[in-house]
């Protein structure tokens, strides 16, 4: 048979995001596939070597376009670090309440992308209505629905407004009482189970070897989560589990997806119960004066997606020198993904990257 | 941990200069011909997650400093890093790959390819992976003026006139 040379994306149907593969086929399978990330690449890091600290809060946000929160957080904790600034115990609790309700809305985004694409149209504008509910709640909170430049040096921009904790408890509970209906039509759907057992199937060492994190290592019977590892904001303060499975493959890591949300809306509700009295925010210097002092941090926490790093590197000027954000699509979009597409076959390919839940912005910064 | 592994560090490697940059965050200043020995030293250490490979352009001193991120994903030191650093002459930016140690680093040596313009030695994919023009410094170096070069590329694109009726 012929070898063809197949492009798949940016603007394809099957494709989430804007990023494209090469893929080189023979048949319907695949026999070498070349992601080329960089339609998105808006060189953020070596723009914020130009900004002031604070200035830089609005294209940290962007890396991440569906999950902002974690980005500002990872940056915010790497400037605590290098400035050595305390953060108050309510803080603490608000931003685990802020980055749980946004990993809640990202993974509602991803169970539209992935049921979109399986043709599970219903099921997808439950998910999309859902999200829209939490977005609804950051409206809110912080003035905005999708960049929402919340978390701070130094704490949180504003305290929870009135009545905002009965809100939170009432979209949760929506949205919470719908899960059988998930269920019901999509998670037990025979359907859903043959179109996504044994696709994208990557071992331990496989994943390991390749740097993965977040779900796909999960996947693989690992547990392996950042908050639990090195407890950031509240998270040692609440109970909460972390959902592994065995078999490493696409309908393992979208079982997940649906097992970690039910954790967030648990750490949630303790958080809202737990939450102390007190100040939101330690004050910092002025902002256009701030000299952060010299010196390197490496910090993380864990996104959505994965294992989300920030290298930054201060010389004592009020901008940073160095900021290198190390994202978790960056492995996956970049090494397993090639690795999974090889001898799958072109139906196959939407399934495989939605799977593993690849977000192009944050490969191209 | 940090200590054991400090001095484990200094007895197996001469010139390796250790810094405990906080509890569980260690930096290791290497030679540049140590570094791949090094990080198989670590990794049969049990630290076998390379987090990240970063570069800091030290334009002073003429230097380019590269930064690996190495932590674990075994049970009982997850929680540590090594930061190794070293450094390389900014006029002759070349190194050698460490994919036979870490498979992972293959897009980071790429990235820091195109943006810095090192040249990793042995990696066989330093093809393109983000930009889409040539630049005549390397855009991510510190003398690469991004303002300066926004208005000398982009200024020049006339404004669509107006037609007139």
């Amino acid at each position: 048979m012929r070898e063809l040379e197949l492009y798949f994306g940016p603007q394809h149907m099957g494709m989430v995001g804007n990023m494209s593969i090469t893929l080189k086929v023979e048949g319907d399978r695949i026999l070498e596939a070349q992601t080329n990330p960089g339609w998105l690449h808006r060189g953020f890091e070596k723009l914020m070597e130009y900004r002031t600290w604070i200035q830089n809060f609005p294209m940290v946000c962007r890396i991440n376009v569906i999950e902002p929160d974690s980005m500002e957080m990872v940056y915010a904790m790497g400037v605590e670090k290098l400035a050595k600034i305390e953060v108050p115990e309510r803080a603490n609790y608000i931003r685990t309440i802020v980055l749980e309700l946004s990993r809640l809305s990202s993974h509602l985004f991803g169970c539209w992308a992935y049921a979109n694409m399986l043709g599970f149209d219903t099921i997808a504008q439950w998910a999309m209505y859902h999200r829209d509910l939490v977005l609804d709640l950051f409206e809110e909170l912080t003035g905005a629905r999708v960049y929402h430049i919340y978390i701070w040096p130094g704490g949180v921009r504003r305290d929870l407004p009135k009545g905002f904790k009965n809100k939170v408890l009432s979209t949760l509970h929506t949205i919470g009482s719908s899960v059988p209906d998930y269920d019901a039509t999509f998670f037990n759907n025979r359907l859903f189970y043959e179109r996504a057992k044994q696709i994208g199937k990557i071992t331990e060492k496989e994943a390991k070897e390749l740097g993965a994190t977040g779900q796909i290592l999960r996947a693989t019977g690992m547990k392996f989560d950042i908050r639990k590892i090195e407890p950031y904001a509240a998270y040692d303060k609440v109970d909460f589990e972390i959902p592994t499975r065995e078999d490493g493959d696409a309908y393992s890591r979208v079982w997940l997806i649906r097992d970690e949300m039910i954790q967030s809306v648990h750490i949630v509700m303790q958080c809202l119960e737990k939450i102390p009295q007190g100040e939101v925010y330690n004050r910092i210097p002025n902002p256009f004066k701030w000299k952060v002092a010299k010196g390197e941090a490496y910090v993380r926490v864990e996104s959505s997606r994965g294992e989300l790093g920030l290298y930054m590197v201060s010389n004592g000027k009020d901008k940073p020198y160095r900021v290198h954000f190390r994202t978790p699509s960056y492995p996956h979009g970049l090494l397993i993904l090639e690795k999974l597409l090889e001898n799958a076959s072109i139906a196959d390919v939407g399934n495989t990257m939605i799977s593993l839940y690849v977000v192009a912005p944050e490969i191209d910064r | 941990m940090n200590k054991l592994l400090k001095g484990e560090l200094e007895s197996a490697f001469k010139d390796v200069l250790v810094n405990i940059l906080e509890e569980t965050r260690l930096t290791a200043t290497a030679p540049k011909d140590a570094v791949l020995s090094i990080l198989s030293f670590l990794k049969n250490k049990g630290y076998d997650h390379l987090a990240l490979i970063s570069c800091v352009d030290w334009i002073e001193e003429k230097e380019f400093e590269l930064v690996y991120v190495l932590t674990s994903y075994s049970e009982k030191d997850r929680k540590e890093h090594i930061i190794l650093k070293t450094r390389i002459l900014r006029k002759k930016p070349e190194f050698k790959t460490v994919i036979s140690v870490f498979k992972n680093a293959e897009p980071y040596e790429r990235e820091l390819h195109e943006l810095f313009g090192i040249n990793f030695e042995g990696n066989e994919r330093l093809t393109p992976l983000f930009l889409e023009r040539d630049y005549k410094i390397p855009p991510f170096r510190k003398d690469f003026d991004t303002r300066e070069y926004v208005k000398e590329t982009f200024d020049k694109i006339p404004f669509v006139e107006e037609e007139k009726e």
